[in-house]
């Protein structure tokens, strides 16, 4: 965003730029690892029913977690970063809970919540609505592990709003829904972009709570990095093809993204 | 693949004459089926829908315990095919089973690397020390019945193995040359993997039998369609189950 980093700054010194060195390797070698391993020449494999429809799976299961996460976590980064009230640090944590989580536990949290003996899932059944080992099931997962990073980067940015600017068009008569529409969510945009790209990420790397709580179903619940962890039972090469398509496209929205997690 | 490909023609060569009268159960069914049916099921399920047009069958592989959680909890499985009896028991008490049979039993095997990197020639080799090992954790049926097989053969492991989630993951980490032997079932060792590794076979007087239930889960919205297909596991799907190495029930 801002390009102040690219103008006259002091080079960090000699012993940074190696441990930066290993810094780098430590991520670029597994990658490379996959590259090596993988059999380009089965290239093709990747066009096979299973990928595609997985792949499919994926774009559903991602797209849907991203507008949960925009429908929900956008007013609750809004609550927290502008609210004033009792228990905010607590309710805060809470909601930030799943990015430090085990997945696992989220999913099984899922199924004590909307199971079919949950809390929630009870009264859901009652009215004819099974959400587990449903597609539904595997966005809400994703959504529950890709929401509060969404939250965090919107949050961040409300911080940085220089609150003398929604004060100026309130004090000219603007109501609270006009100073949000058209001087806040504005001033956002550029983190709620950061905010999409990177729950969408997460999103298409869910594995744990969506095994637990949505299955393994080819065609309904088995997203792209489920059907990786199948394959790789008993085609290992394919595996590794299909686990590089999924670095492909993190890597395409981590690079679409540039400084922007960064930038306040 | 092969011998599955095989027997998968046959079977529907001789169904093929039944399936054009059109009746029997419609709509789709979700299968809950432990990890190591995963080549054998899909195959019956390929051949199972091209019997009964307008019939879908869904399948959810994975560790037979946590299957019976994910039923317990979160419902939605029509049928339940279990690797031993205890995730089937489980699931029995809550929500209920059906028409439950016992439709395959299999039988465990030591696998190595193709190399054979720590010269492993019989059962009681893995128990030396400084090995990387990996078999099945306990509570998953497979992981039960390695150790029941090790006590039977009075053996006590002296390296710390690996505990995997299933017996699919420990073939992958034999496949990968990553541990120096596993103990899976025989039908693990399916045609795509066994070029990988080597077979070390386990004598029978203490090997441990897997016994696998399949029965209609309580609750099923589709009954007559899990009926159907449960059925067919039972009398169809026996040549399937046997070119990939299962034994039969009894």
């Amino acid at each position: 965003m801002n390009r102040e980093g690219e103008r006259a700054v002091v080079a960090p010194p000699r012993g940074v730029l190696v441990l930066a060195a290993f810094g780098v390797a430590f991520v670029v070698l597994p990658v490379a690892g996959l590259a090596i391993r993988a059999p380009w020449s089965d290239l093709g494999s990747l066009s096979s029913h299973g990928a595609r429809t997985a792949l499919g799976v994926s774009l559903v299961v991602t797209g849907g977690a991203v507008a949960l996460a925009l429908l929900f976590g956008l007013p609750a980064a809004i609550v927290l970063a502008r609210g004033r009230f009792r228990g905010r640090a607590l309710v805060r944590g809470i909601v930030l809970l799943p990015i430090v989580l085990p997945p696992v536990v989220g999913g099984i949290g899922l199924l004590a919540a909307l199971g079919r003996r949950g809390l929630l899932g009870r009264p859901l059944e009652a009215i004819g609505i099974r959400l587990p080992f449903t597609t539904g099931a595997a966005i809400l997962a994703a959504a529950f592990v890709a929401t509060p990073l969404f939250v965090l980067a919107v949050e961040g940015g409300l911080r940085s709003i220089d609150p003398r600017l929604e004060q100026a068009a309130s004090a000219m008569g603007a109501s609270r829904w006009y100073v949000l529409r058209r001087v806040t969510l504005p001033l956002l945009r550029p983190q709620i972009i950061a905010g999409v790209v990177i729950a969408a990420a997460r999103a298409l790397g869910e594995f744990g709570a969506t095994i637990t709580f949505a299955g393994n179903i080819a065609g309904r619940t088995q997203t792209l990095p489920l059907s990786v962890y199948q394959t790789l039972q008993s085609d290992p090469g394919g595996a590794i093809l299909q686990a590089l398509l999924l670095v492909a496209i993190s890597l395409a929205a981590m690079i679409a993204l540039r400084g922007r997690l960064l930038s306040p | 693949m092969k011998r599955i490909a095989v027997a998968l023609l046959l079977v529907a060569t001789a169904c093929s004459g039944s399936a054009t009268t059109g009746g029997g159960p419609k709509g789709e069914i979700l299968v809950f089926a432990a990890a190591s049916l995963t080549e054998s099921f899909t195959a019956i399920g390929s051949v199972f829908e091209r019997a009964h047009p307008g019939a879908h069958i869904r399948f959810n592989f994975g560790p037979s315990d946590g299957l019976a959680a994910g039923i317990t909890e979160g419902g939605g499985a029509d049928v339940f095919a279990s690797a031993s009896a205890d995730p089937m028991e489980a699931v029995a008490r809550s929500p209920g089973v059906l028409d439950r049979a016992l439709f395959a039993r299999n039988r465990l095997v030591v696998i190595v690397p193709r190399d054979n990197p720590a010269h492993i020639g019989s059962l009681s080799d893995i128990t030396r020390a400084g090995l990387k090992l990996a078999i099945a954790a306990p509570g998953v049926p497979a992981g039960t019945y390695t150790r029941q097989m090790l006590e039977k053969a009075k053996l006590t492991l002296h390296s710390a193995p690996s505990n995997e989630v299933d017996d699919k993951s420990v073939v992958q980490k034999v496949v990968l040359g990553e541990v120096d032997a596993g103990v899976v079932y025989t039908t693990d060792v399916s045609p795509s993997v066994s070029s990988a590794v080597t077979i070390i076979v386990i004598p029978d007087v203490v090997n441990v039998l897997a016994s696998y239930p399949i029965a209609v889960v309580a609750g099923s919205k589709n009954v007559s369609l899990a009926r159907s297909f449960v059925a067919y596991v039972l009398d169809g799907g026996r040549a399937i189950l046997r070119a990939a190495g299962f034994l039969s029930p009894t």
